[in-house]
């Protein structure tokens, strides 16, 4: 049976058939039956974490796997009728009510891409996005005093010169704090989450701190300090704008 | 002459309506503003003709001069909106009521906050604090830029998970006293806290303030005035607002960042002007946004040690009132009274100087309000009772 699961560690054999009625209610398009199989105080938050295509023909648990934690993971790739496929992960538990999904998200982790990126109406901050374009990491810094400045701002809060500058840093850095984000805030998050923001301290900028998401969201070992790399990741449109992403070296 | 606000004014009325669940108050946020308005006035056995002044904050879709007008006032003489998002304006709000009537600008002014899902959309605390230079990345929540500072907090400042979930216990429980509160009837528990959905790592689900459509209202006037309307005025011992370095619109660059944003000169000024040792306060109403800010508040006023220790402090028995060492949020605060954005902390810390908590600190003389942290702005309050003056 070349259909049959990928099952990794000691996995409960009455979750083989719930994880694969899960991915069939799902292919059907049967709301009331996926909702059911979510974890009652948490309906919300994973209806919004998974981005499936609208017309779904099929499904198929890939793989089970033991988590720590008393934690399922399986692995179902749901079809749609243009042939195109999407793996998600739903991570599974056992409740008294049964067994239940606690977590789900798009395989592979991919950042989310807003709509937001690109410079503030007064340009501001133009000349970093544009730095982004060009492939490098601009940061403003005073060309008087030599300040690192950022957020930008329209003079040096330092010497209050207005020559300001906007070298290349290199984008090298370690995290100086970091947060997972569970909820989808907004609809742009949906198929994204979870994800990791990383606040990374930058010595080529004076120790400013630059926000991006890191490449890898899942990684579960984050810590402050650990050292990250930029990438730029390019624009998803032609009037689009790239954005600047972590990853750990 | 002096230029201390000690003394020379104080609350003399408060009124709210009830916390609905957001998106379900029956009326505008103007018509709740009203409400919560006539109630204080009611309260403090005033005309609400006779208010002269109103003051709000974090961008109050209500302007004071159509508050005024739908009120019909003889006459408004202060109308002024705290600038800075977040709940960090609340402190600073009663702050600038006190200033106008301690400077006769005005003689009984309101200070106001109404909020409803319909007129101001989900998450309007945040509103215009999030420029692409954040929203490009995912972060379009105060939840998320609180989660980075908490984390730091955790992580590298070495203060207690524990620390954070004591003040939410506290909250929780104080609000089971408290039939007004949304949590009313609702306790929490360590299993239901540690098990809840993550919001944004280290925050979960009961870390997080709720948001309620509602409005509240504190009537200021001069001390003169509030001893011939209450038997026990709340006088405002003093007041403080403001930012420190690096502190404001600056991408996650602050100076101190695992602080809540009471720099220390702010903190100095809040006691020195309240003619008060630093921390002598008998009840604190600490704005939650979230958990962990919060705690960074308790640690910036000196109120909780930093580090590790604050989870030697940080303990339930500590933070319940009637015998606590430092009850906080007596009423349920955010997290558990309700949301309509910090204002109903100003009430209970007017509450416990009237002794009219539910859940009273017994004699408190000096009760504490704290606003806003890790907001653009933060400011806070030192009321009084009338032993104090």
């Amino acid at each position: 049976m070349t259909d049959r699961p990928v099952l990794a560690g000691e996995v409960p054999a009455d979750l083989v058939a719930v994880a694969e009625r899960h991915g069939q209610v799902v292919a059907a398009g049967d709301n009331a039956a996926t909702l059911a199989d979510f974890r009652a105080d948490r309906t919300g938050q994973l209806t919004g974490s998974a981005r499936l295509p609208d017309r779904l023909i099929s499904s198929r648990l890939l793989r089970l796997e033991a988590e720590p934690d008393g934690l399922f993971a399986a692995y179902i790739r749901y079809t749609a009728d243009d042939g195109g496929s999407t793996v998600l992960r739903s991570v599974w538990v056992r409740l008294d009510e049964g067994w239940r999904v606690t977590q789900v998200r798009n395989i592979p982790a991919t950042p989310p891409v807003m709509a937001a990126a690109g410079p503030r109406d007064d340009g501001l901050d133009a000349p970093h996005w544009e730095g982004l374009r060009d492939g490098e990491v601009r940061v403003q810094r005073c060309g008087r005093c030599g300040h690192w400045i950022w957020a930008p701002q329209p003079a040096c809060p330092r010497c209050h010169g207005f020559e300001l500058a906007w070298p290349t840093v290199e984008p090298a850095g370690n995290v100086y704090s970091w947060t997972r984000t569970w909820q989808p805030f907004s609809p742009e998050l949906s198929g994204h989450v979870p994800f990791v923001i990383v606040l990374a301290e930058l010595p080529s900028a004076g120790g400013r701190r630059l926000l991006g998401v890191l490449h890898d969201g899942d990684s579960t070992d984050m810590r402050v300090g650990q050292a990250v790399r930029g990438e730029i990741d390019p624009a998803p449109d032609p009037g689009g704008w790239p954005v600047l992403r972590w990853r750990r070296v | 002459m002096s230029r201390s606000l000690r003394g020379a004014a104080a609350v003399a009325g408060i009124g709210a309506t009830p916390y609905y669940k957001r998106g379900t108050s029956p009326h505008s946020a103007l018509r709740l503003t009203l409400e919560a308005i006539l109630a204080a006035c009611a309260d403090a056995g005033l005309d609400a003709h006779d208010v002269d002044g109103f003051v709000s904050y974090a961008n109050d879709l209500s302007e004071g001069l159509a508050v005024g007008a739908a009120l019909g006032v003889r006459e408004i003489r202060w109308s002024t909106m705290v600038w800075g998002g977040g709940g960090g304006g609340v402190a600073a709000a009663v702050n600038a009521a006190a200033a106008a009537v301690a400077s006769g600008q005005a003689e009984h002014v309101i200070v106001y906050r109404g909020l409803t899902e319909a007129d101001d959309g989900r998450q309007s605390y945040g509103k215009g604090h999030f420029p692409s230079l954040l929203s490009a990345h995912g972060v379009l929540t105060p939840a998320q830029v609180c989660a980075l500072r908490t984390q730091r907090m955790l992580e590298v400042d070495g203060v207690p998970g524990s620390a954070l979930e004591a003040l939410v216990q506290a909250s929780y429980q104080h609000a089971q006293q408290n039939p007004d509160a949304v949590a009313y009837g609702r306790p929490l528990d360590h299993d239901t806290y540690a098990g809840a959905r993550w919001v944004s790592e280290p925050l979960r689900l009961f870390d997080c303030s709720r948001e309620n459509d509602g409005a509240a209202a504190v009537l200021v006037t001069s001390a003169e005035r509030a001893r011939d309307l209450r038997p026990v005025p709340a006088y405002v011992l003093s007041g403080v607002q403001g930012a420190g370095p690096d502190w404001s619109e600056s991408a996650e660059n602050n100076a101190a960042y695992t602080s809540a944003g009471f720099h220390p000169a702010l903190v100095a000024r809040l006691w020195a002007q309240a003619e008060l040792a630093p921390g002598a306060a008998d009840v604190v109403q600490v704005y939650e946004n979230f958990s962990g800010p919060a705690v960074a508040s308790l640690i910036d006023l000196g109120l909780c040690p930093p580090g590790a220790e604050a989870g030697t402090f940080m303990t339930l028995p500590n933070l319940l009132a009637p015998d606590g060492a430092l009850p906080v949020n007596t009423a349920g605060g955010n997290l558990a009274e309700g949301f309509v954005h910090g204002i109903g902390l100003v009430l209970e810390a007017v509450r416990q100087i009237r002794g009219t908590s539910a859940n009273q600190v017994p004699g408190a003389d000096i009760s504490l309000l704290l606003g806003g942290p890790v907001a653009p702005l933060v400011s806070a309050t030192v009321f009084g009772s009338p032993a104090t003056v």
